[in-house]
């Protein structure tokens, strides 16, 4: 299990390797640069110059690499060109309140469709599993915004229920992690309807039901357990999604989090930004994705890792 | 993806309708909604862009400022007296100012101010309001130890001498990158600015709000308010909800909601309106191919249908030009006509050129705001008298730099005045020193008209300088250097409890001092 750990965390190098590499490059090669951006629309050739001079970008491809690298592996994201300030303490500032809201997001997804995937499940093709059906179909078509501005329309501005965008407490929480989880629970609710079904129809669950346990344990202990593989899957690859492209909610629900720091940094130029919230961005789906894999050992005892 | 959401909107508008009638909320905090991003920082040398212009001129002083209006008056300069050859400016300070830290303000704090605004190690990118100073541009080059042209005789007197006469100087100084810092700056002060300004600076979370508190100390009164909070709200769906929702006290009412808010009459009670000293136009490089012959560019100006754009794109919000004069500035010239739609002498003009089949050209044209759905309406509209413009569409960066390079043939633009002056439309648009990066991104050269600009430099009486202004104008509207589309028109939504706001011209201009909020 620990040599697992290690050996994916090796492999993850040189992943994030080709990261850097990739992302440089691009932005190299995309037109736009962040002088032109930091001078506004009037500036003098030789203001420009000058910047570009004091932010190294005259400097060739090579050694710019050479430069940013070596700052990374000291720990060194940089500063950013624009603001000024140290990309790493943006990060530090935005990240977590990103991961509140992917976090809770999952949480709700996760609660309300698996849930709702048991019971359309219980009862194939009965009343609540159409309804189920449609529910489900609704949540995956509609685009995340428009689910955003219909919950800002709804619960704030008509019934006056919870404030339409911002961050704070729980309250500022609610629309935003529905919005945000409104795809996860359709799919979740379909993904398990479809491997409770493949599972209820197994002979252990004959069995069990056989010897006269209640149908609730059945369902639950006998049945969910050995469903789980699937559902850990898409749930695994939401919040991976959801960590790295919550960029829409945020910037409907006025969430301070990391995606609108990325999709600033990218209008602006900002390189440095762009670079460190990649990497960083990276890394955290390196992290989600290896955690998934140990969950699947978890849930599956058959899945040994060695 | 902008644009989807837009899609969405008349939706929120026409249901939304309960959120008007609330009453007066119990906070004693201002709340804006007009950030769309964060701000850069708030060191002023930093101040580049619009939201960090706004806060900078809450929290600093200049020597001069703007009114919401566009008058320039007296800000920590109480008066100051031009020599007569229009060169020597002696500003004449306040005394007893302090920063919010205690420290007294004095003219040294000028000098030092401009000094790391112009340094390269500031890194701010904005030192031409300050390059009429003589020996700036060289201290700017490190080339000079200090600004030759910029000295303190004691601690309330600021001599300045300029390069050459610029009677428009003052108002280059109430600009947000000419605020006066104190000395020694910390290494945050960008995140933790001190300022003389009417409001203290609290807390900044960024991409969230900025918070401000009153300064009763302030030299010219205290703000009647309590304190004031900028929100940062990217979408503009999501701030007319909490404006709706009451959670904000002023909101620029998005363009395609205009006419719902105005047809329904209780929103129609909030909105305020007053023409913002913005640009739209399409640059026309006249360096490339055939719109080097003015005759393409009169024709590209004839094909384009202003008005209808205006009212459909704009929802009317708008006045159509006819040159780069706002009608709000001195130096407009009602009776110029705009070019108007007539295609049939657009096709004229192009076959008298010799292009009776119609011309291909770009037409670069950013991704945000209205620009996409302008750029459609222009392209449909060249079609017609047959200039096939195909539609290059970037993000603002991208096109701007295509337009600096001259990489593009036409830049659909929208130009946000910096100070309240016909100049800053004559000059950096479309004078020969301005070519490129300066603004000038049509690359339009007529030494007739640069005289004129020139000559209005230096012309220290105002209705004299108005006269020049309009004669350039009128040069280089002949010369079409540009498509002529409208001067923007801001329309505000402010709530019924807010009292004594004023719809800004300048984008700094409004600095909340005098609103409060209330029954």
């Amino acid at each position: 299990m620990v040599a697992f750990i290690v050996r994916r965390l090796l492999l993850a190098i040189p992943t994030l390797f080709g990261v850097l590499v990739v992302v440089f490059l691009l932005l190299y090669v995309a037109p736009g640069d962040p002088v032109q951006e930091m001078v506004g629309e009037r500036a003098d050739p030789e203001t420009i110059a000058r910047l570009r001079k004091e932010l190294h970008l005259d400097e060739p491809l090579l050694n710019q690499f050479a430069h940013y690298t070596g700052g990374v592996l000291r720990g060194d994201f940089g500063n950013s060109y624009i603001t000024q300030r140290p990309i790493i303490q943006d990060i530090r500032e935005r990240f977590p309140k990103t991961l509140l809201l992917a976090g809770s997001a999952m949480l709700l997804a996760s609660i309300l469709g698996i849930t709702l995937g048991v019971l359309s499940a219980r009862n194939p093709g009965g009343w609540f599993d159409r309804l189920g059906l449609g529910v489900a179909y609704l949540g995956i078509s509609f685009p995340v915004y428009w689910v955003g501005l219909i919950l800002i329309l709804v619960f704030a501005v008509i019934l006056r229920w919870l404030p339409p965008s911002g961050y704070g407490g729980i309250r500022y929480l609610i629309l935003p992690a529905f919005a945000l989880g409104s795809r996860s629970i359709a799919f979740l609710a379909r993904v398990t309807r479809s491997a409770m079904l493949e599972v209820l129809g197994g002979d252990y669950v004959r069995t069990a039901r056989a010897k006269g346990l209640k149908e609730r344990v059945v369902i639950v202990r006998h049945a969910l357990r050995n469903a789980l593989i699937p559902i850990i899957t898409v749930l695994g690859l939401d919040f991976g999604y959801y960590l790295t492209g919550s960029i829409l909610t945020e910037t409907i629900f006025s969430w301070p989090g990391l995606g609108r720091y990325v999709v600033n940094a990218i209008t602006r130029r900002d390189l440095q930004a762009i670079q460190g919230s990649v990497l960083f961005l990276s890394v955290v789906f390196v992290m989600v994705n290896l955690l998934t894999d140990l969950a699947y050992a978890k849930a599956d005892p058959r899945v040994a890792y060695s | 993806m902008r644009r989807l959401f837009l899609l969405v909107l008349p939706a929120i508008l026409s249901c939304g309708g309960g959120g008007s009638e609330s009453s007066a909320p119990q906070r004693k905090t201002i709340i804006d909604s007009r950030d769309t991003y964060d701000p850069r920082s708030m060191d002023p040398a930093l101040s580049t862009d619009v939201p960090t212009g706004r806060a900078v001129a809450y929290v600093f002083d200049g020597l001069t400022r703007f009114t919401p209006d566009a008058q320039v008056v007296p800000g920590l300069a109480k008066s100051w007296d031009v020599s007569s050859d229009g060169l020597t400016y002696t500003f004449h300070l306040r005394s007893g100012v302090k920063f919010h830290d205690g420290r007294p303000f004095t003219a040294k704090n000028v000098v030092s101010t401009f000094q790391r605004v112009l340094d390269p190690k500031t890194k701010g990118g904005r030192g031409w309001p300050l390059y009429p100073i003589k020996g700036a541009e060289d201290y700017a080059a490190s080339k000079g130890q200090t600004i030759t042209g910029l000295s303190a005789t004691n601690d309330t007197t600021v001599v300045i001498t300029l390069k050459e006469p610029l009677a428009i100087f003052p108002k280059l100084m109430a600009m947000p990158v000419a605020s006066i810092i104190p000395d020694n700056p910390t290494a945050d002060f960008g995140q933790k600015p001190i300022g003389t300004g009417p409001w203290k600076f609290v807390e900044w979370r960024h991409d969230d709000y900025l918070r401000f508190a009153r300064n009763p100390d302030y030299f010219d009164g205290p703000p009647k308010a309590d304190s004031l909070m900028a929100r940062i709200i990217p979408e503009m769906s999501t701030a007319t909800a909490e404006f709706e929702a009451g959670n904000v006290d002023v909101l620029t009412v998005p363009d395609e909601a205009g006419k719902s808010w105005q047809a329904d009459p209780e929103k129609n009670k909030l909105l305020s309106s007053a023409p913002a000293l913005r640009f739209w136009y399409v640059a026309i490089n006249t360096t490339r191919g055939p719109l080097a012959d003015a005759r393409v560019r009169q024709a590209l100006n004839y094909a384009v249908d202003v008005n209808t754009i205006l009212s459909a794109v704009m929802a009317g919000r708008g006045a159509v030009a006819n040159g780069v004069a706002p009608p709000s500035l001195g130096g407009f010239d009602a009776s110029r006509k705009p070019y108007g739609h007539d295609v049939a002498k657009a096709k004229q003009l192009l076959a008298a050129a010799g292009h009776p089949n119609g011309i291909d050209v770009d037409l670069w044209a950013a991704t945000t705001d209205q620009s996409p759905r302008l750029s459609q309406a222009i392209q449909a509209n060249l079609a017609e008298a047959g200039i096939r413009a195909k539609i290059v569409q970037r993000e603002a960066s991208s096109v701007r730099e295509a337009a600096r390079n001259g990489q593009a043939d036409l830049t659909l633009k929208e130009w946000w005045a910096d100070y309240p002056d016909a100049e800053n439309f004559l000059y950096p648009l479309l004078h020969s020193k301005n070519k490129g990066a300066g603004g000038n991104v049509s690359f339009y050269s007529n030494p007739k008209f640069d005289a004129l600009v020139d000559q209005a430099h230096h012309e220290q009486d105002e209705s004299k300088r108005n006269t020049l202004y309009s004669q350039a104008d009128a040069l280089q509207f002949a010369d079409a250097p540009m498509i002529y589309l409208f001067f923007y028109k801001d329309m505000y939504a402010i709530q019924p409890w807010l009292h004594g706001f004023k719809v800004p011209a300048v984008f700094s201009g409004q600095r909340w001092t005098d609103v409060t909020i209330g029954k």
